[in-house]
């Protein structure tokens, strides 16, 4: 494996507010390449508004107000152009959301086709299968790529959406929750999917979760947000045998 | 059988004595349409479709440059109102806090009920006058004036219906804002917004009073260009119904047996829309 010099993400003093509230409270950390980063706490604890500042889903929140600093391989995604900062990234969201009248085909392809990523069909072809085979999901689909996503299963409905968020070929994956909403056979398929991409690919995944299990199953660095802070970041294992935060040493038992 | 039977017997039978009596008026309109209508067309034949009126007391004759007129007046104010209606609809949406755009909206909430017969004046006054002439183009105008706020609002709903989910997949992966909304929200929040356009599209089939003072009321002719006159079935029927000529009432209600069809024609086709499943 080849070692990336260099950090993909860093965070320095994020404060966000919505509507006047303090959701997200002088955040910062530092997560190197090809890494997984677990994001972890309670419901309602600011994970999902901490996933949009990074890729600025936030500016379409109303009155959303964003201080600090976020870099994505280097770029300042604040001093940046939002679209361009997105097209970094992908993300997967909590619930599955394939676009409903296109098809499993055009859900991978509508990327790469609308940011004019490629020349011409067989170019098309050939990402859509490389995405959905990185997303653990060809072989269920190849022979019926014209369907619309609703045939589907939720987890496969899910694997979709990852595949159309790999499809743009993203430094950093975004993923709020993916299991969440997914029987457990899915979500374990999943958890393999982000695996193999960090083990063939220039990528880093950032994953927003709720429950310990699956940040210390999966990821090599934790953050445990709770009410909007930071309290504990580090590597998985040393959070997991270690951890030096009393609120952390709960959460991980489920008490919090 | 005890007190709350009889008790819940009774008020059934209210229930649907009630709405039989809400009901039976729309079938007497459709019945009387198509009893009086259907002997009409049956004894003009083919020609009741292709041919000119008939002078008083002088057979049947057609009502082709009625139709045509009614036809071609739909098409042209969908031409002029749709588009409009659809880019007011997605700037409300788009840009609620706005200023311009919250007056989009309530301004096409307002036009809803406008009266048709004002529209019909207003036309009158800014285009016909200074033209000198009526012409189909002032009568779609008025149309295209009836039909903006319904297909806006019909269009706005659709839209602000698209579960924000969607939209924010959209940014993530990258897209403008037009790509966000005119290459995901639009395409899923299609059927209501063909549906919206086809309500509009039957709203203007039917009018009448925008029309009085716009459309010159020729009925002899085919119109061939936007500056000719025209004619509506729908005028055709208010001044037919008002003669003394027991033929012209007949075409009058032949006319309105087509008009209905057409009518429904299009309805039945919105029904398919919103009835496919949408997931």
């Amino acid at each position: 494996m080849i070692e990336e010099k260099g950090y993909a993400l860093q965070i320095e003093g994020l404060n966000v507010w919505i509507r006047g509230k303090h959701i997200i409270k002088g955040v910062g950390l530092e997560v190197p390449k090809r890494r997984i980063l677990a994001v972890m706490g309670p419901s309602g604890s600011g994970k999902s508004t901490l996933l949009r500042a990074i890729n600025r889903l936030i500016d379409l929140i109303p009155e959303s107000r964003v201080e600090g600093k976020v870099l994505v391989y280097g770029t300042d995604v604040y001093r940046e152009d939002p679209y361009r900062v997105r097209r970094l990234m992908g993300m997967v969201f909590q619930t599955p959301n394939p676009f409903p009248n296109m098809s499993i085909y055009e859900n991978v392809a509508i990327g790469p086709k609308l940011n004019r990523l490629v020349k011409n069909k067989e170019e098309l072809d050939e990402l859509v299968k490389w995405a959905l085979e990185k997303a653990m999901l060809w072989d269920e689909v190849k022979d019926r790529l014209d369907d619309p996503p609703h045939r589907l299963s939720g987890g496969q409905q899910q694997r979709l959406c990852l595949a159309r968020a790999l499809a743009l070929k993203p430094k950093l994956l975004l993923l709020d929750e993916p299991t969440g909403n997914v029987d457990p056979v899915n979500a374990v398929k999943i958890e393999e999917a982000l695996r193999s991409l960090l083990r063939d690919l220039e990528i880093t995944i950032v994953l927003v979760t709720h429950t310990p299990h699956q940040a210390v199953r999966i990821s090599d660095y934790i953050a445990f947000i709770y009410m909007g802070e930071l309290v504990e970041f580090g590597l998985t294992d040393a959070i997991a045998l270690n951890p030096k935060h009393e609120l952390t040493v709960k959460f991980l038992r489920g008490e919090v | 059988m005890d007190a709350r039977e009889i008790k819940e017997k009774i008020f059934l039978a209210v229930v649907v004595i009630l709405s039989l009596a809400a009901v039976l008026p729309v079938f007497h309109v459709f019945l009387s349409v198509i009893w009086n209508g259907l002997g009409v067309i049956m004894k003009a034949g083919p020609r009741f479709l292709l041919d000119v009126p008939p002078a008083p007391n002088a057979g049947l004759g057609g009502i082709a440059p009625s139709l045509a007129g009614t036809l071609l007046l739909a098409v042209l104010s969908s031409l002029l109102g749709i588009p409009l209606s659809l880019f007011a609809a997605v700037f409300a949406v788009e840009f609620p806090d706005n200023p311009l755009a919250k007056g989009v909206r309530v301004l096409s909430k307002a036009l809803l009920e406008i009266p048709s017969v004002v529209v019909g004046m207003l036309v009158y006054a800014i285009l016909v006058v200074p033209m000198g002439r009526f012409s189909m183009l002032a009568g779609a105008l008025a149309l295209a004036i009836m039909m903006i706020p319904y297909v806006t609002t019909y269009v706005e709903q659709a839209l602000e219906g698209v579960p924000f989910t969607y939209r924010e997949a959209g940014f993530a992966l990258g897209l403008s804002r037009p790509k966000v909304v005119f290459d995901i929200m639009v395409g899923i929040a299609r059927r209501g917004i063909l549906t919206g356009m086809l309500i509009g599209f039957a709203k203007v089939l039917g009018e009448t009073a925008p029309l009085l003072f716009t459309l010159g009321r020729d009925r002899y002719n085919i119109p061939l260009g936007p500056l000719d006159y025209g004619d509506s079935i729908s005028l055709l029927i208010f001044d037919y119904a008002q003669t003394p000529y027991a033929n012209m009432h007949q075409v009058a209600w032949g006319a309105a047996l087509v008009l209905t069809l057409m009518f429904l024609a299009v309805f039945l086709i919105s029904r398919r829309f919103t009835e496919e499943v949408f997931l």
